[in-house]
């Protein structure tokens, strides 16, 4: 029997059908969750959080979302070592429940995807991540090439790595830095940044490797006709590089 | 002089009602929860002047949905916590303040804020957090 992959819906989640869609060209056994009912999410092996704006972003972007109940479960599925990878607003409900950069508490956040700046604005615009891990480091990525360039639309206006120097300097000493926005042929560079991150940070992951959380959305480059660097004469119903992360995810299951 | 003006939602307010019940939920004792946004002004004296420039901003105030005050204190009151982002964005309120309150109607006692300022309305990395001064709160002993 196959792993099953949870895609839990909040009420305000937006990018859910994209995601269990290409869990599912990836051969996932890929559900959606909603939050009437969470107690099913007991049943699942691993958990994607898709984007969106949980409880429509109030009091902070996914900080009542990291209390709701269907997040008890993903958090004990963490904690029992069970994949967990959050895009967007996933991700910054996974920062909220303190699941990464995981440097603190449960539900104590020690970091957060802030406000993008110097501009405050939401930003729209195709970028590229760069595994700054070993690959192995965490089995979300273990099917990826060192140093791989993973292309993904970043679409927020709160994807800003901000938290505390101390609290920055564990996430580089922990080897907590996941992804950074790197140009097209891999350099990275300010310019690559599209929200001021701190560290150049697209993804962050926990301590033990099974959390995984990442600001832009490849799930929305995961074919071509929707990959802004294709070539001519390119299929544009292929898989892009958007596809790879979701591939990979799904491997470490089998 | 400083002058702190607060807006706040004379519809009601979904998201104090959402902090309210995700409180409720993390076992903070609390009853009603109400919020303003603030926009600090130096050298304000004269405070009718002031919220009438304020109100005739019609990207932040609209007479049919807010309810402005100008404050006659720049501090947080009792049950009452200042949320100010560490870094400040152009346009957007200085701090939001949330205001807690019993079942009488009372402002919740230190503690109570505390618990719901460290559990779910502040992001010590990206936020700082400014309660009341003063002698602790005989309903916290």
């Amino acid at each position: 029997m196959s792993a099953r992959i949870a895609v839990p819906v909040f009420p305000g989640t937006n990018s859910e059908d994209e995601t269990v869609r290409l869990l599912r060209d990836c051969g996932g056994d890929a559900e959606l969750v909603h939050w009437s009912e969470a107690d099913t999410l007991r049943q699942f092996d691993a958990f994607v959080l898709s984007g969106g704006f949980a409880y429509e972003d109030r009091i902070r972007a996914g900080a009542v979302a990291a209390h709701d109940r269907m997040m008890d479960f993903v958090l004990t599925a963490a904690d029992a070592g069970r994949l967990v990878f959050g895009i967007c607003n996933g991700a910054q409900i996974l920062l909220e429940a303190g699941l990464v950069p995981g440097t603190g508490p449960t539900r104590r956040p020690t970091a957060a995807f802030a406000r993008n700046a110097p501009a405050p604005h939401f930003v729209c615009r195709h970028v590229y991540l760069k595994l700054a891990l070993d690959p192995t480091r965490c089995p979300i990525t273990a099917g990826l090439p060192p140093e791989a360039l993973v292309p993904a639309w970043a679409a927020h206006a709160e994807g800003r790595l901000a938290a505390t120097p101390e609290h920055l300097e564990e996430i580089v000493a922990g080897d907590h830095l996941a992804f950074v926005y790197a140009h097209a042929d891999g350099t990275v560079d300010a310019k690559a940044v599209p929200n001021g991150s701190a560290l150049g940070c697209a993804g962050l992951v926990n301590r033990t490797g099974n959390v995984l959380a990442i600001m832009p959305h490849p799930e929305r480059d995961a074919w071509n006709y929707n990959h802004l660097d294709r070539r001519e004469g390119d299929d544009v119903l292929a898989p892009s590089g958007g596809a790879t992360i979701f591939r990979s995810f799904v491997q470490a299951l089998a | 002089m400083r002058r702190a003006v607060a807006i706040d939602l004379k519809i009601p307010d979904n998201t104090a009602y959402t902090a309210l019940v995700a409180l409720r939920r993390l076992g903070v004792a609390v009853d009603r929860v109400e919020r303003s946004e603030l926009y600090f002004f130096d050298d304000e004296r004269d405070a009718a002047a002031l919220a009438g420039r304020v109100a005739a901003d019609e990207t932040i105030f609209n007479p049919n949905k807010h309810r402005l005050t100008v404050l006659e204190r720049d501090a947080p009151g009792r049950g009452e916590v200042w949320i100010e982002p560490l870094i400040a964005s152009k346009g957007a309120p200085a701090a939001i303040a949330w205001r807690l309150r019993d079942g009488s109607g009372a402002p919740v006692a230190r503690g109570v804020l505390a618990a719901a300022v460290e559990r779910l309305l502040c992001n010590p990395a990206i936020d700082r957090p400014l309660t009341a001064a003063g002698a602790p709160d005989e309903r916290d002993a």
